[in-house]
């Protein structure tokens, strides 16, 4: 993927995690919304986008500055892909939390 | 005080010769200035009358050529644009561009920056080489156009922006501010069509996004060029490309002209 998208997807994330966090927020902090919140799909489904904005955004950021700090062609392609499996992982072992928490196995 | 008037001042000059010095140390040199003489008169007369050995790059005096962009007190400046009392301090210090190897005294060595500067291609592209070789006519270009990208023209590649840039302190594959620079003055020029083949550079993992828009560049900048905006408005031209698919290089008009009519000789090898 080119640097522009790479880029591109981490302004946008930022702005997910912005509205996402906000919403988040207020179901966890105001009883009356809140409530409607938790009990509807927009719950599960805003922790999600949430999540997966955070792990992008924060693993991007993290391999920006290890590419700044590291110099080297071949380290910002190792780099790279380090967080890339990073991200992976972390989404995946993310998302198994959420799944047992709303769709728990019995 | 009038021009004529003599203050000393003392002047605090960084001296390395890597070759045969292991580390740099600093001498100090009094010199008899007026309110005219820029620090470039004033190291020059160090060297004439007390210290030939004194090593300092410079060419046109008049801050066209950039030769002459050294650490004055502490920040980037023109030697020959910058007059000794007007930095009001009894002493100058004097030392290197920072992020820069250094060549002897306060000379630095540019070769790593023009060889970068050769990647961003920083000369116009065109295709239609019959018409470049057999000028039938002109581009045209309305004031419109031309103001887009003159200031980011106005350039003299002293390399002072680099040596300001925090990034190009910490990652020397980042190609800077001034290079980016370069590559924007032709990318916006309505003339050029070749903004393709400057992606690969530009919008790699040690181009335009690792700029963290401090503006420190555009701050000591003594062209007013703003390579800052210019890296803003390439990131700007980079997503329309990758999101939107819109490419910056665009279709040029031709003034048909009589008189210019005629055949160019090339050096041999150009085809
Ligand atoms: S704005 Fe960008 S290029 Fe200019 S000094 Fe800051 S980081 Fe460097
Ligand atoms: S942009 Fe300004 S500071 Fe940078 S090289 Fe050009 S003239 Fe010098
Ligand atoms: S000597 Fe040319 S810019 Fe200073």
């Amino acid at each position: 993927m080119k640097e522009s998208k790479r880029m591109f997807l981490h302004y946008i994330s930022g702005i997910i995690i912005l509205v996402t966090g906000f919403i988040h927020l207020i179901a966890n902090n105001l009883p009356d919304i809140g409530t409607i919140i938790h009990e509807s799909a927009l719950y599960p489904v805003n922790l999600i986008m949430l999540l997966s904005a955070l792990t992008y955004h924060m693993l991007n950021g993290v391999r920006v500055i290890l590419i700044e700090l590291i110099p080297g062609r071949c380290a910002a392609k190792a780099i790279t892909w380090i967080m890339f499996l990073v991200g992976i992982a972390l989404y995946i072992y993310g998302l198994q939390v959420f799944l047992n928490l709303f769709w728990p196995v019995e | 005080m009038s021009v004529d008037k003599e203050i000393e001042v003392r002047f605090k000059i960084f001296r390395f010769n890597p070759k045969i010095e292991f580390a740099p140390s600093w001498q100090e040199y009094k010199v008899k200035v007026n309110r005219s003489t820029t620090v470039l008169d004033a190291l020059l007369k160090i060297k004439e009358e007390q210290d030939p050995t004194l090593a300092i790059r410079y060419s046109c005096r008049q801050a066209v050529c950039g030769s002459c962009g050294m650490m004055i007190n502490d920040k980037q400046m023109l030697a020959c644009f910058t007059r000794v009392l007007e930095l009001g301090s009894d002493v100058i210090k004097v030392a290197p561009l920072k992020n820069y190897r250094i060549i002897k005294d306060l000379v630095t060595d540019f070769n790593e920056l023009f060889q970068k500067e050769k990647q961003v291609k920083p000369y116009i592209i065109r295709h239609d080489l019959e018409e470049l070789l057999s000028p039938t006519g002109t581009y045209k270009q309305t004031e419109d156009e031309l103001l887009r990208y003159i200031q980011f023209a106005d350039c003299i590649e002293c390399g002072m922006c680099n040596s300001a840039c925090p990034v190009s302190a910490t990652d020397p594959l980042y190609l800077g501010p001034m290079i980016l620079n370069r590559a924007y003055r032709f990318i916006s020029d309505p003339r050029d069509l070749g903004f393709e083949q400057r992606l690969k550079v530009i919008d790699s993992e040690h181009g335009c996004w690792r700029c963290h828009f401090a503006a420190s560049c555009s701050a000591v900048c003594p062209k007013g060029v703003d390579p800052a905006k210019a890296i803003q408005l390439l990131r700007r031209a980079l997503v329309k490309k990758a999101i939107l698919g819109i490419s910056s290089s665009k279709k040029v008009e031709l003034i048909p002209m009589e008189h210019i009519k005629g055949k160019l000789e090339l050096p041999r090898g150009w085809r």
